[in-house]
């Protein structure tokens, strides 16, 4: 019987066409908790330094944690981790929707994908078995069609399907794993890995049972933290816009994505908002698996020339990633622009930073319309857009350059392009302006697959509340966004809580932005839920583990202190007048960094986990690894 | 015993245009065979001919307690422009009081796929609450999802008056509970032939590996989907507003 977990992996291996599964030992699963933790273990101890990361050495996880499938609100998450060919360092990327819950029901907290197949292939799990079809017949096919194509042959309506899309298989490096059409595991190009196998899509069936160990108990936490959302200030809100309220509230402090982060405040933000979309779009909330604060929608557009475009979405990213970033003024312009990312399969962030990168250097002449194949990329030009997320997925033309991300475009293009290239690391950045959220800014700079907020999200810079500061991190200043005292503690517990979201396979909405469940309860849920027995300090320290194996495995392929750094940009050139009470900011990374890798006790000079610290966390191996690179 | 009801049909809204005009408020009554217009008042023949056919019914005493007769009170004008809605009150001959006769509506499931997020909170729950087991596979609940058009259908027994389910098993493995009216089965009796599933005008029957089938107990009067629903796309009432 299954409690919380399957105890099981399976491996794949296309080259040799082999399938077996692979117990997972009870130590193994209480170091690692689940999803993300399990992934990069494996990845840190089955890939090692130097492979190419398109070559069949490199190897696909996918894992889903002990809360995935059960009653645990939003427990929908699955993390696809594998080198990313987009950064050579860590890729990892999870999703919500139904294909995690689907994957623990057919009995495996973790699928290994390794080698290649011979021709375009499908893998079908079912209840413990899988096998590997040939998907010759969804070559080049959108992730939409791909889904229901794959759903239709199989015949079974709860099917739940992975898949890339066109992109991934023109090998755009910022292509992403796909599921229930919209939800995306789109960061570092864990798509074009699967690409690179000759996979198309894992489909998913489990009609296995998952239970709780103690049910009554778990029962009565669930109801407790029901209840704790439904109270919370934020339950109306997220229910109403989701993360789309982030539009306007940025634009209000004036750090929202505007112009390639030219300033922080968008004048157009009120015809672009989540509370614009919500009064002429949407048509009801969508919520991923078992979750109690549904914050998804689904829009359709009713007359004009993108009459008939509908969709579940979108999120903040895209949403302000084709409005403001690149200063077009059309809602409906940016919903299509999303709808073709998403159809393509291919990253909204990566896609837009290109994009918006582009109008900047043709704005700078930087780059001259000839070179952009005869386009006029200017601010809000739209038809611009559209037209360039075509050649990108295509890679054709100057999308062949935009196709391998910001950091190589800038690269080849040279002429001081490399400056304004929004990256950390070769991962592009979100559409929030650091220099008003240094907290975030700090965040994106060390973030262990690259420059992206998912891995730390440290809200409590919102908070404003001097006596929290100092009794949380000993800085009042920690609870004001644009000060820097504190944020190396503040982002330290916050990449924390992201472990812990990713590991139990929760959302980061409820565990990380709402704080709703404690570390404690955190364990008791997992005593209630499996057969093994957890404490709170056991898992916080599991937490910190897997930031210490993350930042490992980047180490091993590496990144130092040096690579822990924000565009110029963001240091430099400070956000305009009209960025309100931003105005004036830049991001003071210097002494954040120094406080981060003091609160971590990571070398301060080159960013290196230090042994002392490694051998606390059990990670002595590793520590060995370390020093011989030292 | 009443023998006939008398009926006042009365304009209760007009959510189009009506070139009649026919107004809020304005009434015809009908006792035994007559019907009875007041003066200066009048009664469309559009509308009237679709109400007519109810008249009847609505003028006589139905035993079978939930027969949708009783509690139908609201009729439309067929016109899609017009949307006159009538309000059709029973009315005791003996005393002249009206009779509300949607109170004695048993309250039951009733679903608004509109406000259905597709979540299945409500099949997990329903699932670990009957069996231990999270897996949506055993919820007696199912949430049909048709991704591309945004679509999330709950399908679950709504408790039928005079339950088509119950009357078709060949073997009386279902009944009705006598305290909350939902159907039950009995395993032992069932002989897995699918025929309440075929005769469920709902579609609401599933089955389990066995071919047993999974139908709403009401949970005993705890009705946990209805609970867990963080849109109340799911609700228990005996509102008399149909599904959605």
């Amino acid at each position: 019987m299954n409690y919380g977990y399957c105890e099981q992996a399976l491996r794949i291996n296309l080259t040799t066409n082999t399938l077996k599964t692979e117990k997972l030992s009870q130590t193994f699963l209480k170091n690692h908790i689940g999803g993300r933790g399990l992934n990069v273990r494996r990845l840190y101890d089955e890939v090692p330094p130097d492979v190419d990361p398109l070559s069949e050495k490199n190897k696909l996880f996918i894992g889903v944690g002990p809360l995935t499938g059960t009653l645990f609100p939003g427990a929908a998450r699955v993390n696809f981790t594998a080198k990313s060919p987009q950064t050579n360092i860590l890729g990892d990327s999870n999703t919500g929707g139904f294909f995690g819950p689907e994957l623990k029901f057919a009995g495996f907290d973790q699928v290994i994908i390794e080698g290649k197949a011979k021709q375009l292939s499908y893998i079908y799990i079912k209840d413990g078995k899988a096998q590997i079809k040939s998907a010759k017949h969804l070559k080049g096919m959108d992730v939409f069609e791909t889904q229901d194509k794959i759903i239709e042959e199989l015949k079974d309506k709860r099917i739940q399907v992975a898949s890339i899309g066109p992109a991934a298989e023109n090998g755009v490096k910022y292509s992403g794993i796909f599921c229930n059409q919209v939800r995306a595991a789109a960061r570092t190009g864990m798509g074009l890995v699967l690409a690179s196998k000759n996979i198309k899509a894992i489909a998913v069936r489990g009609t296995q049972a998952l239970k709780a160990f103690k049910p009554k108990e778990f029962r009565k936490l669930i109801d407790k933290m029901d209840e704790e959302i439904r109270n919370h200030s934020e339950y109306d809100i997220r229910i109403r816009l989701g993360t789309t309220k982030l539009v306007s509230s940025l634009n209000k402090l004036g750090c929202l994505a505007t112009r390639h982060f030219q300033t922080g405040y968008f004048e157009d933000a009120d015809k672009v908002s989540g509370e614009f979309l919500e009064k002429n779009y949407k048509k009801k909330e969508k919520g991923c698996f078992s979750c109690t604060i549904p914050c998804s929608r689904y829009f359709e557009i009713d007359k004009g020339k993108h009459k008939g475009l509908k969709s579940e979405g979108p999120e903040f990213e895209g949403l302000a990633g084709f409005s403001s970033r690149v200063g077009v003024s059309n809602i409906e312009d940016a919903l299509k622009a999303i709808d073709l990312c998403n159809r393509y399969g291919m990253d909204v962030i990566s896609t837009s930073e290109c994009i918006s990168f582009t109008m900047e250097l043709y704005e700078k002449n930087i780059l001259s319309s000839k070179e952009i194949d005869g386009l006029k990329p200017t601010w809000g030009n739209s038809k611009a857009v559209l037209t360039l997320i075509e050649k990108i997925k295509n890679r054709e033309g100057f999308g062949d350059i935009l196709a391998d991300g910001v950091l190589a475009a800038a690269n080849k293009i040279g002429k001081g392009s490399e400056k304004l290239a929004m990256h950390v690391k070769g991962l592009e950045i979100f559409q929030a302006d650091p220099r008003g959220i240094k907290g975030y800014g700090l965040g994106v700079a060390v973030a262990t697959r690259g420059g992206d907020h998912l891995r730390s999200e440290p809200w409590f810079e919102f908070m404003e509340d001097a006596e929290e500061g100092k009794r949380r991190f000993g800085h009042p200043e920690a609870a004001f966004r644009l000060e820097y005292k504190g944020k190396g503690k503040v982002v330290k517990f916050y990449e924390e809580r992201c472990v812990l979201a990713d590991c139990l396979e929760a959302c980061k909405n409820t565990l990380v932005n709402m704080e709703i469940i404690s570390f404690k309860e955190a364990a008791q849920l997992l005593n209630y839920l499996t057969k093994f027995t957890f404490d709170e300090e056991e898992i916080k320290k599991s937490t910190e583990r897997i930031m210490n194996i993350e930042r490992a495995y980047i180490v091993r392929e590496g990144i130092r202190r040096k690579d822990d750094i924000l565009p110029d940009r963001f240091l430099n050139e400070p956000l305009p007048d009209e960025c309100g009470e931003s105005a004036g900011s830049v991001v003071e990374l210097g002494p954040m960094l120094d406080e981060y890798y003091e609160a971590r006790n990571w070398n301060i000079k080159n960013g290196i986990p230090k042994e002392e610290k490694l051998k606390e966390l059990n990670l002595g191996e590793i520590a060995k690894e370390l020093k011989d690179l030292s | 015993m009443i023998l006939l009801y008398d009926l006042k049909i009365i304009v209760d809204n007009v959510e189009g245009f009506c070139d009649l005009p026919m107004k809020v408020g304005d009434y015809f009554t009908v006792k035994g065979g007559k019907i009875e217009i007041p003066n200066d008042k009048h009664i469309c023949l559009w509308a009237l001919q679709s109400i007519m056919p109810i008249i009847p019914a609505k003028q006589r005493e139905i035993k079978e307690k939930n027969d949708w007769i009783p509690h139908t009170k609201y009729l439309t004008c067929p016109d899609p422009n017009g949307r006159v809605i009538f309000r059709i009150d029973r009315i005791d001959p003996t005393t002249g009081e009206v009779i509300n006769s949607e109170k004695n509506i048993p309250a039951r499931i009733q679903v608004d796929s509109e406000k259905c997020t597709g979540c299945r909170a409500c099949e997990t729950i329903c699932a670990f609450v009957h069996t231990g087991n999270f897996n949506g596979i055993k919820s007696k609940i199912k949430i049909d999802k048709i991704e591309k058009e945004g679509k999330d259908i709950p399908y679950v027994c709504r408790q039928c008056g005079d339950a088509p389910c119950v009357k078709v098993c060949p073997v009386n493995a279902l009944s009705r509970d006598k305290k909350t009216n939902a159907v039950l089965v009995n395993n032992d009796k069932c002989i897995g032939c699918k025929k309440c599933a075929q005769a469920c005008p709902f579609d609401a029957i599933s089955f389990t590996d066995n071919n047993n089938p999974l139908i709403c107990d009401l949970c005993d009067g705890e009705i946990e989907c209805v609970k867990r629903c963080p849109t109340k796309a799911i609700t228990f009432s005996n509102s008399p507003g149909g599904d959605q």
